[in-house]
């Protein structure tokens, strides 16, 4: 009794059970029994490897009743391809589904097969601009969006100020900085920061989002990031690390991770290391005291011995 | 809203899904009861001043008042909501009527704690379909959990055996249910809960090894399923069961990999890995993709297969510059971690990137090692302990852990919650005479078992804030098991062989 069971268009399939393993197992889910059905017919279609409509439908079901079965995402794929079905009537299915679905991540992958197939991405950009008004940070949307533009040649489709709005939105949003590292610097044989034009560019992009908040890890780590790419010293970022952080006004550190920045351009000065030491008491006392322990570690690898107290400065 | 959905990007979505259903409301809550005896009852706010507790430097207000910004955005929005919602906890000014120990500290629950984690592995209802392709990881979780606590799991060692044997496909590996395409993270969980309770005779090595080599990749990296995502969780669960079982590293003859000219499972991973690594310092799940905690102990763990930490970690990773990422993961006020810049603190996270440091610490060059060993570690033990203890129990009956207070308990939290205290409160070293591959033998990579550990030291739990009942078991750091699970599984496969 059931969807299947009673309609004459699966009468041919007999439905495979669960088969739980024995009288007691662990972690038994008393699955409803509408789910056990559409299972069960589904193991008996994929025993007999059948890709047909009826097939795609079936999978449409469990799909919403447990978006998170990746076997059936795996089999659906297959079967779209296996009749050739129209690809943009599934992007259409799979842009409510993913609405509906928001943390669901296997209609990532999915959507990936598809549009790979299909081989042209219009509107796919636009669509994943929504996804992220709900999360802005969601981690396969943003996976798939990278794919996306690797795949179609979007890099100079707009993407750079994609990352621009975005970042507008949530200067600490660090997926969208590692959008724009990527769109930067991802292309195969693209120069990057390695082009003294690009790099002015992005070194003043991160600086302007530095001037709005200082104390956010994402543009230090780019501005880092840029130097090493290019074999460029640290010390080009003193000036930036010193507006927000000098030893001269211990009193006034405006962030953390310029203070860090700071320590390690002195650290590579001749003479620095004194001062470098200096800069990582001030973390390690005042400034940043959770990471005291690693902060003494980087003060232990300059040879410089145990941390001091830094509030004699600062008084 | 970005706030509490960190969790949701971590080991395996599908399940996180599925781990957060929303339970029914319990009805024997009594979280502020002031009936508990073991506690000062909690006077409410409005009643008298705060009392006064030893607040470490890291939650002093003047630490936390450091850096006003201007500029509020939708990250700091929901940082600051979760700083305010733990706060009260991390100061005791709310126990929630959790027992207390000698240090003021909430104990930690370990009775409730492994009912609770017993109770995930009982009968459970209709919606927890949405975890009918996980239900592998709800095995390893709740049996290595209950054995973090010093339970007893052999126990369910036949029960585990019947439930498991479905799930195995014909062509090897294991998939979230019967009828199931086999996946390398259902496979990972089932081969790790067997090797907890020493059960693993119920694998068909053979068909494992073919298996694999079907979604070994060109590249170097394995999919997580024929057809699936290729990504770093595959590496990592792909690696451990292959050392767990000691299966060949030639990859089998029917291998698509081998169109490529590679020959063993171990071949280009290495540098698959370390593309992994992005210029922020972190690991992503794949090349060009964001930083994520998670991800990094996939990569430090499945190096820590491949040979000596401090020779294949330095050997594909910029260490230096992954150590300061770590470190940076650490959150103020909270003390836990959160497993990307500018995200919230996570209680999984005491794992995923905590024991980072036991594996990263094997890797720096000798100096340092004589500096962990000798003095903290480089990160904040206390901090996180303290998070643990105060944010991260669930308070009344039901026992288990969640990611933060405004959560529920689950297996997935429980688990990786107690393997994170663990690192915390435990020494592990490296043994580096050890060999890294049994040459003359079976050619099994045993790097990973060349680990040892020893408790932490009474003067180290005091400097914790921890009495005796509060402290863990010791875990592996490459595989997340008892170690002497580890060991029988080492034993039981040492001759090779398919």
């Amino acid at each position: 009794m059931g969807k299947y069971a009673d309609d004459p268009a699966w009468s041919d399939l007999t439905p495979l059970p669960t088969d739980e393993g024995g009288s007691h197992p662990l972690a038994q889910i008393a699955y409803s029994a509408d789910y056990e059905e559409t299972m069960s017919y589904l193991r008996a279609l994929m025993a007999a490897n059948e890709f047909s409509p009826r097939a795609l439908d079936l999978t449409e079901d469990l799909i919403d009743m447990n978006p998170a079965h990746y076997t059936v995402w795996l089999y659906r794929a297959q079967c779209l391809f296996a009749l050739n079905s129209d690809l943009h009537e599934e992007l259409e299915w799979l842009n409510e589904t993913a609405l509906a679905h928001q943390k669901n991540y296997q209609i990532w992958h999915h959507r990936n097969l598809v549009v790979d197939k299909l081989g042209e991405c219009g509107g796919e950009t636009e669509f994943v601009a929504r996804m992220f008004e709900k999360d802005a940070k969601n981690y396969h949307v943003w996976s798939y969006r990278q794919w996306l533009v690797k795949r179609f040649d979007l890099w100079e489709a707009g993407e750079l100020e994609f990352t621009e709005r975005m970042l507008g939105e949530d200067v600490r949003n660090n997926s969208a900085w590692n959008h724009r590292w990527f769109v930067v610097n991802g292309r195969a044989g693209a120069a990057g920061v390695g082009d003294p034009e690009v790099r002015a560019r992005e070194v003043g992009f991160a600086e302007e989002a530095i001037g709005k908040v200082a104390q956010n890890q994402s543009p230090w780590n780019y501005l880092r990031g840029i130097m090493r790419r290019c074999g460029k010293p640290l010390a080009e970022l003193k000036g930036i690390a010193e507006q927000y952080a000098s030893l001269d006004r211990p009193d006034a550190v405006r962030s953390s991770f310029a203070l860090d920045l700071l320590a390690d351009i002195l650290a590579e000065e001749e003479d620095g290391k004194e001062q470098a030491g200096r800069a990582l008491d001030l973390l390690a006392s005042r400034y940043d005291p959770i990471r005291k322990n690693y902060w003494a570690y980087r003060k232990d690898q300059l040879g410089l011995g145990e941390l001091k107290q830094a509030v004699a400065d600062v008084a | 809203m970005a706030s509490q959905q960190d969790g949701d990007d971590t080991l395996d979505e599908l399940l996180k899904d599925g781990a957060r259903i929303e339970e029914l409301p319990d009805e024997d809550e009594d979280n502020n009861s002031a009936t508990e005896m073991n506690g000062p009852p909690f006077p409410g706010k409005h009643l008298q001043p705060k009392r006064k507790h030893d607040v470490p430097p890291w939650m002093n207000s003047a630490t936390l008042g450091l850096f006003h910004e201007d500029s509020q955005t939708p990250s700091t929005e929901a940082l600051a909501k979760t700083a305010a919602e733990c706060l009260p906890f991390l100061t005791l000014e709310d126990t929630q009527g959790l027992p207390l120990n000698s240090h003021g500290l909430p104990h930690l629950r370990r009775k409730p704690h492994a009912d609770f984690l017993r109770g995930c592995l009982g009968d459970l209802p209709a919606p927890y379909a949405a975890m009918d392709a996980s239900r592998p990881w709800l095995f390893y979780w709740c049996i290595a959990g209950q054995s973090f606590l010093d339970e007893d799991v052999s126990e369910y060692k036949d029960r585990l055996i019947e439930t498991v044997r479905p799930l195995q496909n014909p062509g090897g590996g294991f998939g979230g249910g019967h009828g199931q395409y086999s996946h390398c993270a259902c496979t990972y969980a089932t081969v790790l809960a067997l090797t907890a309770v020493d059960g693993l005779e119920v694998v068909d090595r053979k068909a494992m090894w073919h298996w694999l080599g079907t979604v070994k990749q060109a590249d170097g990296g394995f999919r997580m399923a024929i057809g699936a995502e290729e990504d770093i969780r595959g590496a990592y669960c792909a690696m451990t069961v292959i050392t767990l079982l000691n299966l060949p590293l030639e990859l089998p003859p029917d291998s698509p990999a081998r169109k490529a000219g590679l020959q063993s499972f171990t071949d280009s991973l290495g540098n698959w890995i370390g593309r992994c690594q992005s210029y922020e310092g972190g690991i992503a799940g794949a090349p060009n993709n964001e930083v994520h905690g998670a991800y990094a102990f996939c990569a430090l763990a499945c190096l820590s297969i491949l040979d000596a930490p401090h020779v294949s970690i330095p050997a594909f990773l910029d260490v230096a510059l992954l150590t300061r990422w770590l470190a940076s993961m650490q959150t103020t006020p909270e003390g836990g971690f959160a497993g990307r810049p500018n995200k919230l603190v996570d209680a999984c996270y005491s794992h995923w990137v905590g024991a980072c440091f036991t594996l990263i610490e094997a890797a720096l060059p000798t100096p340092a090692d004589k500096y962990t060993t000798a003095k903290e570690g480089m990160w904040n033990k206390a901090a996180l302990v303290r998070y643990l203890l105060t944010c991260g129990q669930q308070p009344g009956k039901k026992g288990g852990m969640r990611d933060k207070p405004s959560t529920r308990p689950d297996g997935y939290h429980t688990c990786y919650s107690l393997s994170g205290l663990s690192a915390a409160q435990h020494h592990h070293h490296y043994d580096t005479q050890g060999s890294t591959r049994d040459d003359g033998g079976s050619g099994r990579l045993l790097a990973a078992f060349n680990w040892r550990a020893e408790r932490g030291t009474a003067e180290e739990m005091k400097a914790l804030n921890v009495d005796e009942e509060d402290v863990v078991e010791l875990v592996h750091p490459v595989f997340v098991l008892r170690f002497e699970a580890v060991e029988a599984a080492r034993k039981r496969f040492e001759g090779g062989g398919l």
